[in-house]
């Protein structure tokens, strides 16, 4: 899932401009264990700790919450404007993720604005088998997935 | 403390736009514009789409001008009231008048708040809001007849002095029976004021919200503004919103207003500012 700051509550307005993606990021999160380890940089783990916090009850299975996402330079109105490359990137990685076997260029996910701290360490995790995918899309110029993987 | 005006409730945090719509041949803003009874209502319906919660009916001009008796003042207001009742219940309807004659035909036509501009000239107009179920509001003009303009007054310190006289007359409508949740106060820009008298119950408006009762303020185009900034009627609007944020970061309740929209703009955006309002849709940054 996306380390989307407008997920926190400190940024909440009267109308939620995520709705979609929360829905989707509670019920991930939902589906986890109670033993949660996150893989996030320090921003991503701000948004984790609050999902996870939202969600009372939890099964006793160890797991794993990832807090990443695609390019910030989707668009002509991202966050970091146009970038010829991103799409192309954000396919590659996101079709990386789906089939459970994560491989980021880092120097590319830095220049394209994408957080893939967390994704990056998802290796050390080994084959993951194939995604199930609950969320895919760049509803602001930035790649967002929310996806499952369970082995 | 929760709002209770007649029929309807607000939440303490919640601030409301009362919207003026004048009955008269000759009030100083629209010169007559919804004089016709037709043009009132669709002044109404307007102002209701525009986002307002209250109107504020008024049959009787401020300024001085041709005797408008009781009889008169009811056939302007009464019926339209009424009129307005059926069509949207979900309004909040306030009655411009400081007669207790008035006020009773009124709430008995539908009207939840009476709204006296006067300071209490009638004292009888309190047990016509208790007898309705009706909230009012408590003005302050410093004493001074319905329908004449400030001369000379001078106050020692004009926000005690209207933080005195709009206590004291909150507390007489609650003695007799107005529910505490029903009163609200209102310092009266320009009445029984000259233009510093007004700057500076806008300067120091925080207060009069210290005391606890809901303030209504009430500066939509008046003079205070047109001297201030040298602008004759129709070109105060900026003046106006100017003053309307400088009372919204105080914690003014109600706002009597010309203009609902920008209005309601200027006291959203203050309010967002102050923290005490979200703002409507944020994701800049927060992608």
């Amino acid at each position: 899932m996306p380390g989307v700051f407008a997920l926190l509550p400190e940024y909440a307005g009267l109308e939620d401009p995520v709705a979609g993606l929360r829905a989707a990021c509670l019920d991930a999160v939902a589906w986890l264990g109670r033993d949660v380890r996150v893989l996030a940089d320090a921003q991503g783990r701000r948004v984790a700790d609050h999902l996870v916090g939202c969600i009372g009850d939890a099964v006793d299975e160890p797991s794993y919450l990832v807090v990443g996402n695609g390019s910030a330079k989707r668009s002509e109105k991202a966050p970091g404007h146009l970038d010829e490359r991103a799409h192309a990137f954000d396919e590659a990685l996101g079709a990386s993720l789906r089939a459970g076997r994560p491989e980021v260029d880092a120097a590319l996910a830095h220049e394209l604005w994408a957080s893939v701290e967390g994704i990056a360490r998802m290796r050390d995790l080994g084959d993951l088998g194939t995604a199930q995918v609950d969320y895919d899309d760049d509803p602001f110029g930035v790649q967002y997935w929310v996806m499952r993987w369970e082995w | 403390m929760t709002l209770r005006l007649g029929r309807h409730e607000f939440a303490d945090d919640a601030t409301l736009m009362m919207a003026i719509v004048n009955r008269t041949p000759d009030s100083f803003y629209d010169k007559g514009a919804t004089w016709a009874e037709d043009r009132a209502f669709e002044r109404v319906a307007l102002v209701v789409e525009q986002g307002a919660e209250i109107v504020d009916i008024g049959g009787i001009k401020a300024a001085p001008g041709v005797e408008i008796d009781a009889a008169e003042e009811k056939s302007r207001v009464v019926d339209f009231v009424a009129r307005v009742r059926e069509a949207f219940p979900q309004l909040v309807i306030s009655v411009d008048t400081w007669r207790a004659e008035v006020g009773r035909a009124v709430c008995a036509a539908g009207a939840d708040v009476l709204n006296d501009a006067w300071g209490g000239a009638d004292p009888e107009l309190v047990d016509a809001a208790a007898e309705g179920g009706a909230a009012i509001i408590c003005t302050h003009t410093g004493g001074v007849t319905p329908r004449t303009r400030p001369y000379r007054i001078d106050y020692d310190d004009v926000v005690a002095a209207a933080i005195h006289d709009t206590v004291a007359y909150a507390e007489r409508a609650i003695a007799a029976g107005v529910s505490p949740e029903s009163v609200v106060i209102d310092p009266a820009h320009d009445f029984g004021k000259n233009t510093f008298h007004s700057l500076e119950v806008t300067r120091r408006l925080g207060e009069m919200v210290a005391t606890g009762y809901p303030v209504l303020v009430s500066l939509s185009n008046k003079d205070f503004v047109g001297e201030t900034l040298d602008l004759p009627v129709g070109e105060r609007l900026t003046g106006t919103l100017a003053a309307t944020a400088v009372c919204a970061l105080a914690g003014a309740r109600i706002y009597r207003v010309h203009e609902v929209v920008e209005t309601r703009q200027t006291v959203d955006m203050v309010n967002t500012i102050a923290g005490r309002r979200p703002p409507r849709r944020a994701i800049r940054g927060l992608q």
